[in-house]
């Protein structure tokens, strides 16, 4: 496989708090890896560090071997939580401009087409549904042409219905050789989607592996019980 | 299309569909002009003597609550984060901000002179000098807005702080009310203000004297907006949800008290009109040894010893102003001096039978401007009176007239005094004995020169 994403000894502190305590994982190309683990256990702290917004104070982080993290933040497209987008833009204008920021961005139409959007091609932001709105930030993340996407809990707050057409879109990623770097509580989601799960507690990596060979390995009945075990021992 | 440039445009394109935004970036400087335009209708030219304060206000709305509210708008909704993911640096995304608001302000401030010209105002005489004016004062300002935006956390914050800076640069800063209606302890203040600045090179580069003498103005706003960039530069964040280092406010607020007291240094501070509508004597005052003759018929040469023609203001003052023969008009005012000196020889009153009458009406075109405070015309309207004066009244018997008038101030007909709209000059509504007394003054220094008391200049 060849890792797309490889993070080494990654450690970061918020004064007396280690936030991260030396992860280390590598993420393949067609691949989605699932972060999982309570909050605070440093699930958001590592995607920010891989996106450059948070200076590690210890580790290596490389994006298709390039640890520059100027030239990275090129290869990856991120969907984070509370990031929004101005009330009366429209998502063809938000993804002709996004897509500026690229060298080779996709085509906004494309996008608009793939993530069900050419309907709304026109519309306000705040007149889009709360699935539409969250296609869009799928859609923007892919703005740029990404090697990696990183996915930060992206379907919180959405209902049944919204949920699953965001993880189809999220599961069809895998055929394009993209790499996913999956932050969910959404333990059905994690099962569904991710080839390969790391459970965090406190800032580390307490479990690796594949989800269903992770509950076998630990007993559990379920991807749940498995990570309750895992992270009560940490 | 680069990524400044079409986030610049993305950022125009919202602010057009925001009826907010049009509200207050366009809609309030035009209500302001017109209420200008209202409030000062009797002015010789439409809104020009005004422009700065105009001008300034729709920069200071536009850019210290225009510009925050935006900004702090898009970071409460996660706009900035989502900025923040893509691969560029913070510059792009400010410049273009900044980008769009300066268009804005240059739109706003496009439609509200268009309205203006169409209002009779004139065209600006230095057009060069009021886009650097104009540049100096939406960069002072937006600094301004920057530090704001860094500063607050929510849109109500921005209205309320705006206000606060708003409000007393409006009242005691010279924007709303001029300088010089302010008394002299709120002159002291306004020059800690930044907008008293931008009133004063907007205004000169509109009716004055372009750039000259507004070196200090345009380094005060330079240095204004450069502080406020600092410190927003040091204040920034892309999440509301980290707390910006409130120290750097000092570095912002810090140079409008080194401005200030720059300011100061330099004097120039108090624009005192107090002193215009002081009285300026009798008669007496500058004839003491005169003897009462039976009319103007009698009055001879002698009785022009007794003036002391040195008691009079200075030509170069602020009372009874007479400009120098060498000095151009401001191409502000060149249409109102044409129109009066056009309309002079058509003038009913300057054509009356009585000569005495006559002289009076005509002075009272020259001294009604001056009680008036009409700056830049108060001082060339004396020269075109003297000159209609002198190809209307016999050579022999102007002296004598002027002499008479002179030492009789409040005798004739107040008549004209209400007739000065046919030369585009406003009336003068109540006590008419302060024009009386520059009537006197008017008289005794076109005499000066008649008899070669006062030298020609």
């Amino acid at each position: 496989m060849t890792s797309v994403l490889a993070v080494h000894g990654l450690q970061r502190r918020y004064g007396a708090v280690t936030a991260v305590d030396g992860i280390s994982f590598e993420v393949g190309a067609g691949e989605v890896f699932g972060l999982l683990g309570p909050n605070g256990a440093g699930k958001t702290t590592t995607l920010e560090s891989i996106l450059g917004l948070v200076r590690p104070d210890a580790g290596r982080i490389e994006i298709e071997g390039d640890a520059d993290p100027a030239r990275a933040r090129a290869k990856i497209g991120a969907v984070l939580q509370a990031t929004g987008l101005a009330d009366k833009i429209t998502p063809r204008e938000a993804l002709t401009v996004f897509g500026a920021f690229y060298s080779a961005p996709l085509a906004p139409q494309m996008l608009l087409e793939r993530f069900g959007l050419t309907e709304k091609a026109h519309a306000a932001f705040d007149t889009l549904s709360g699935g539409q709105k969250q296609r869009l930030a799928l859609a923007l993340a892919f703005a740029g042409n990404p090697r990696l996407l990183l996915l930060d809990e992206p379907t919180t707050g959405l209902d049944p219905r919204m949920r699953r057409e965001v993880q189809d879109h999220i599961a069809a990623i895998r055929q394009e050789r993209r790499a996913v770097l999956l932050a969910t509580h959404d333990m059905a989601e994690a099962e569904r989607l991710c080839d390969r799960i790391a459970v965090i507690a406190q800032g580390r990596i307490v479990a690796t592996g594949a989800p269903r060979e992770l509950i076998a390995a630990s007993g559990a009945a379920t991807l749940e019980d498995m990570i309750l075990k895992q992270t009560a021992r940490a | 299309m680069s990524a400044l440039a079409a986030l610049t445009l993305l950022s125009l394109k919202l602010n057009f569909r925001n009826r907010m935004a049009i509200l207050y970036g366009y809609l309030f400087p035009l209500i302001f002009l017109v209420a200008f335009w209202a409030l000062y209708r009797n002015d010789p030219v439409p809104l020009a003597l005004h422009i700065g304060q105009l001008l300034t206000i729709t920069v200071l709305g536009g850019a210290c609550f225009g510009l925050p509210t935006t900004i702090v708008a898009e970071r409460e909704r996660g706009v900035w984060r989502r900025y923040r993911l893509l691969p560029a640096r913070l510059w792009v995304f400010i410049v273009s901000v900044l980008a769009a608001r300066l268009v804005l302000l240059v739109s706003a401030a496009l439609l509200q002179l268009a309205l203006g010209f169409a209002f009779g105002m004139p065209w600006p005489a230095h057009a060069g000098a009021l886009t650097i004016g104009f540049l100096f004062t939406a960069f002072a300002f937006m600094g301004l807005g920057m530090t704001i935006a860094m500063l607050v956390d929510n849109v109500p914050a921005v209205q309320a702080l705006g206000q606060c800076i708003f409000l007393p640069m409006l009242i005691l800063g010279g924007v709303a009310v001029q300088l010089e209606s302010l008394p002299l302890w709120a002159q002291h203040v306004s020059v800690f203000f930044p907008g008293r600045y931008a009133v004063e090179v907007l205004q000169r580069a509109f009716t004055g004297a372009g750039l000259g003498g507004s070196f200090f103005d345009l380094l005060a706003l330079a240095l204004t907006g450069l502080a406020g960039a600092i410190a927003a530069a040091g204040m920034f964040r892309w999440d509301r949800s980290f707390a910006p280092n409130k120290a750097w406010l000092a570095v912002a607020f810090g140079m409008w008290l080194v401005v200030g007291a720059a300011a100061e240094l330099r004097g120039q501070v108090a624009i005192s009109r107090s002193a215009d509508t002081q009285p300026v004597g009798t008669s007496r005052d500058y004839a003491p040894g005169a003897k009462s003759t039976a009319d103007w018929h009698a009055v001879t040469e002698a009785d022009f010893e007794t003036i002391a023609f040195d008691r009079l203001p200075s030509d170069q003052g602020i009372i009874a102003p007479v400009s120098r023969s060498d000095a151009a008009p401001d191409p502000a005012i060149v249409p109102l001096l044409d129109r009066i000196r056009d309309g002079l020889p058509g003038w009913a009153p300057g054509n009356v039978a009585d000569p005495v009458q006559r002289t009076r009406n005509l002075l009272a075109v020259a001294a009604v401007p001056d009680i008036l405070e009409m700056e830049q015309v108060e001082r060339f309207v004396p020269r075109l009176v003297f000159a209609r004066l002198q190809a209307v009244i016999p050579p022999q018997d102007l002296p004598k007239i002027l002499y008479w008038i002179a030492m009789h101030p409040d005798a004739g007909d107040d008549a004209a005094i209400h007739q000065l709209d046919d030369l585009g000059l406003p009336d003068v509504s109540g006590a008419t004995k302060p024009v009386h007394a520059r009537i006197m003054i008017y008289a005794f220094k076109l005499l000066g020169r008649l008899t070669g008391k006062i030298p020609p200049i």
